[in-house]
């Protein structure tokens, strides 16, 4: 019977991202849990955070967090968002805070992000957000063909001109 | 050493006289077109860069449109002030300025001619800053919006930027120091776009990059390019470059009334 109610616990985690760890009375979900997108794009998930305990909870942290799988891709977190650190009002037995997150690809590949909630004054470890698995195309944002015709052609065109006018200025 | 002729009234004729020559002179003579060379390859290279650049290629292509744009402004504008800057003080240290005040035309006329003049290399490279914009904005509509923005803002700032040029001219001894005051002075109005975005808030901070004509200048550029606002809503940011521009031309035309064959400090 315990068997049966822990799987269908873990199924329910799965099919709706919600991560508990257990003991915590904090219960944090996220919606999507994949997302796909064209590097330079801007795109958000959001976090929604629980209070399943019997108490108050005082003011959390919720912090967003992101990570390359692939170990060859760097990723700087700031640079994907500028606003990754959010201050929460207490919040009361049953009650919600729903957090968007809006996170720029500014590299292409396979991401991972998540959200840590972190209680200012205690020693239990953070309760995490399940993790949002975020894939960037890579995308050429600019047709470049034909930018070298250009680019050689405007100076090549001023410096005939140059040349030309040089030329006169001997010949008179 | 004042000359010998008296100061005569302004007349918009005389403007035009000296503009001839100085136009003549500065492209026939074969400078202006070195000039604009240089700010071609300048731009060819800003082009290639964002438009191939694995790792500029992110950007958002109204923002390389924007990135070019700025680039070309900045520069185009930086060529009418090197020009202004040398207009007089080049005059008086090749000797040939007694000639040129003695010659039945105004002081302003003079000024205002030499004005014009330096104002002809930045409309050279609007010219040639219009084909690198087509193509890196053509795709996205952002064509016509950065093409009517850089004419209108960089012609503001580039007659703002000359006209200081000709004042400090004007004032100068040398040519060495009229160049270094200007480029100084030019440093001076770039310097706070370049402090941290924290530091340009709050109300003196936004006041500082709003009554600075090259920053207020910038940040119309980029709301229009990128945002894609309308021009009512960046009205009040443009009255820095526009009010800028006025008192530049006005400044021109009260200091062409005390040049003297000397500059300040040996005259």
């Amino acid at each position: 019977m315990m068997r049966h109610r822990v799987a269908a616990l873990v199924l329910m985690g799965l099919l709706t991202g919600t991560a508990a760890p257990a003991g915590a009375a904090v219960r944090v979900s996220a919606a999507p849990t994949t997302l796909a997108t064209d590097i330079g794009e801007t795109v958000a998930f959001t976090t929604t955070i629980t209070n399943e305990g019997a108490r108050a909870e005082g003011a959390l942290i919720a912090h967003l967090n992101i990570l390359s799988i692939d170990r060859a891709t760097y990723v700087d977190p700031e640079d994907w968002s500028t606003s990754r650190t959010r201050y929460l009002p207490p919040l009361p037995p049953g009650g919600t805070q729903t957090l968007r997150w809006a996170v720029k690809a500014v590299g292409s590949g396979v991401f991972s992000a998540y959200v840590a909630i972190v209680r200012p004054e205690s020693t239990q470890p953070p309760t995490s957000s399940p993790a949002v698995t975020i894939s960037v195309a890579s995308r050429r944002t600019l047709n470049s063909g034909g930018i070298l015709p250009l680019a050689i052609g405007v100076p090549l065109l001023l410096a005939v001109g140059v040349g030309t006018l040089r030329v006169r200025r001997r010949a008179a | 050493m004042t000359p010998a002729r008296s100061l005569r009234p302004y007349r918009s004729s005389d403007g035009v006289i000296v503009a001839r020559q100085e136009i003549r002179d500065l492209w026939l003579g074969g400078r202006g077109l070195a000039l604009t060379l240089g700010f071609s390859v300048l731009l060819s290279v800003i082009s290639y860069l964002v438009a191939t650049n694995q790792a500029l290629n992110y950007l958002e292509q109204r923002e390389t449109v924007n990135l070019t744009l700025q680039v070309a402004i900045a520069v185009g504008a930086l060529l009418a002030l090197l020009a202004a800057a040398n207009a007089i003080s080049g005059e008086r240290e090749r000797g040939s300025l007694e000639s040129l005040l003695v010659t039945p035309v105004s002081r302003s006329g003079l000024a205002a001619g030499k004005l014009v003049a330096a104002l002809t290399l930045w409309l050279a490279a609007y010219v040639v800053t219009v084909p690198y914009v087509w193509f890196l904005g053509r795709d996205v509509g952002a064509v016509g919006d950065a093409l009517l923005t850089g004419a209108v803002v960089g012609t503001l700032l580039a007659v703002f930027l000359a006209a200081l040029g000709i004042v400090i001219s004007i004032a100068s001894d040398s040519n060495r120091l009229s160049l270094s005051v200007s480029l100084f002075v030019l440093l001076a109005l770039y310097a706070p776009g370049q402090l941290p975005s924290g530091a340009q808030k709050g109300w003196f901070g936004e006041m500082l990059v709003r009554v600075n004509p090259m920053t207020a200048g910038s940040h119309v550029v980029d709301r229009i390019v990128i945002s894609g606002s309308s021009w009512g809503d960046q009205l009040p940011w443009l009255a820095a470059p526009v009010v800028g521009a006025l008192i530049g031309v006005a400044a021109v035309l009260v200091a062409a009334q005390r040049m003297r064959l000397h500059g300040k400090g040996t005259g």
